[in-house]
């Protein structure tokens, strides 16, 4: 379980500077993609920036506790298991969940589909984390 | 008491004053920006057929009048956008965008001319004060337009302006409003 936490929260540290920074480097360099964002389904007040930030760590730690139930299925060198680990995640949850989004809401095809994309590059990088550091 | 106290409000001092009616074609336009664009939202056609007057007092332009505007006929040009603008100006709570007119620093006359005056701007239920640039133009038969316009700010009317994605989207305070309005001389 203490393996479980603190590869959870090295996992969340490495995504929150990734994906936040990566975030804020694509809304400064391509904010074009960006424009859609402003669109009354997207909390605007602010009261839940927090909830926002804390993603990165909810996050690493549901998939570190779903990497020490399941690692043993993964095999090869950590690159491989990292990289197989975050594809599973990707087809098993976020898939079904982004169709379900794009089904029930306003959005449009480019945006749910940058959003899979994201999810699916998280769940890697925290893949090789889990892999390197909790073999 | 009465009879005492309306010994001190102005009044016309005759001969110089001017009533027009808004005619068809008003329009009231806000252009802002976030860090990642620009937006042009405005309610065209306005054409509530509301009268202004303007008359000179001992030692000012006094107007007289106002317009009130449906939030909800804002247009971005954009659904969303539009959507997102409404709820940022509170339409459901505040449906109605007001301006009063206050007074002008010089009587209108004949020519196109610069002209300031003070209005008060009514939204999202709060009311402020401005000094507001016109100009004023001159038209056939008697019709005259008037532009007026402002650069205010969201917090101005305690809106917060719109944040996303954890504030990495963020609308800036700063809006420019311009209203256009057809007037037409009442003989």
């Amino acid at each position: 379980m203490r393996k479980v936490l603190t590869t959870g929260l090295l996992a969340g540290s490495v995504l929150f500077v990734l994906s936040y920074g990566g975030l804020y480097l694509a809304v400064k360099f391509f904010p074009w993609i960006f424009v859609e964002y402003n669109n009354p389904l997207f909390n605007s007040d602010g009261s839940r920036d927090l909830l926002f930030y804390l993603h990165a760590f909810i996050f690493s730690l549901a998939l570190s506790w779903f990497w020490e139930r399941f690692k043993s299925l993964f095999h090869g060198s950590f690159l491989i298991r990292g990289a197989e680990f975050g594809l599973v995640y990707g087809v098993v949850s976020l898939l079904p969940v982004m169709w379900i989004t794009f089904s029930a809401m306003d959005i449009t095809p480019f945006m749910v589909s940058s959003w899979f994309i994201y999810g699916l590059a998280q769940a890697i990088v925290a893949g090789l984390v889990f892999a390197k550091t909790n073999p | 008491m009465l009879i005492l106290l309306s010994a001190f409000v102005e009044q016309p001092s005759g001969g110089s004053s001017i009533r027009w009616v808004i005619s068809h074609g008003g329009s009231l336009k806000v252009v802002g920006s976030t860090n990642v664009n620009n937006f042009s939202c405005s309610i065209m056609n306005y054409s509530r057929p509301d009268t202004l007057s303007v008359y000179r007092t001992s030692n000012n332009v006094r107007m007289t009048g106002n317009v009130q505007l449906d939030v909800e006929d804002f247009d971005c040009h954009n659904l969303v956008m539009t959507a997102d603008l409404r709820k940022t100006l509170k339409a459901k709570q505040h449906p109605r965008l007001g301006i009063k007119f206050l007074n002008l620093n010089k009587f209108p006359g004949a020519n196109q001319q610069n002209v300031k005056g003070m209005v008060i701007i009514e939204l999202a239920g709060v009311a402020r004060q401005f000094e507001v640039n016109y100009t004023i133009v001159p038209g056939e038969r008697q019709t005259i337009t008037l532009t007026g316009s402002r650069d205010i700010k969201f917090s101005d009317f305690n809106i917060v302006p719109p944040r996303k994605l954890g504030g990495m989207i963020q609308t800036n305070d700063e809006l420019k409003v311009e209203f256009k309005l057809r007037l037409k001389a009442l003989d």
